[in-house]
């Protein structure tokens, strides 16, 4: 799991039936001090946990899928916290 | 996921009988702006997407992880047709 930032979302009106529901944020990865940290990349909310410049866990791999209630979906990084404070 | 614009469609004859009835499409990675970027993948299309569509492409093992794709020999696949990206948060460093 990792930490990032939400800089933006994406809007899609045709998606796989399994995101159905799902949101789609643009996440900044960030470093343990804070600092920007390669590429943004999409993550999926199922649980529509992410706002806009909030830090936020994310899970990524085959794992991400387990986010889901379902625990099936084409996903890639799932957001399953956010943080609050990182001491 | 990421980001990628529909550049063509794959035809094929023969092939593996789990992915009869599947559209493959060739598609070019690009940035959240929609400019290319140098690789490219050739995925599923579970979502109708037409050549030029902006989409987001899933990849790995999660790619089998629709109902078009289930138990098929598979490692990218079009999940979503994007709208619009929007950048609302600026940061610093």
């Amino acid at each position: 799991m990792k930490l990032g930032v939400v800089v933006g979302v994406v809007w899609s009106s045709r998606k796989a039936k399994e995101l159905d529901g799902c949101r789609l944020c643009v996440v900044q990865p960030i470093s343990s001090s804070g600092k920007k940290q390669g590429c943004p990349l999409v993550v999926a909310d199922p649980k529509n946990i992410a706002a806009s410049g909030e830090t936020i866990v994310y899970v990524t791999s085959t794992d991400a899928a387990e986010a889901f209630d379902t625990g099936f979906a084409p996903v890639n990084a799932s957001v399953v916290e956010l943080v609050d404070e990182v001491v | 996921m990421i980001f990628a614009k529909v550049v063509g469609t794959v035809v094929s004859i023969q092939k593996d009988e789990n992915l009869n009835g599947k559209k493959l499409l060739l598609c070019k990675e690009v940035d959240h702006e929609g400019n290319p970027l140098d690789s490219y993948h050739v995925a599923v299309d579970a979502v109708q997407a037409g050549e030029g569509s902006f989409v987001l492409l899933s990849y790995g093992s999660s790619a089998r992880m629709t109902s078009t794709t289930k138990n098929a020999p598979i490692d990218a696949v079009i999940m979503a047709i994007i709208d619009d990206v929007q950048i609302t948060h600026k940061m610093k460093s």
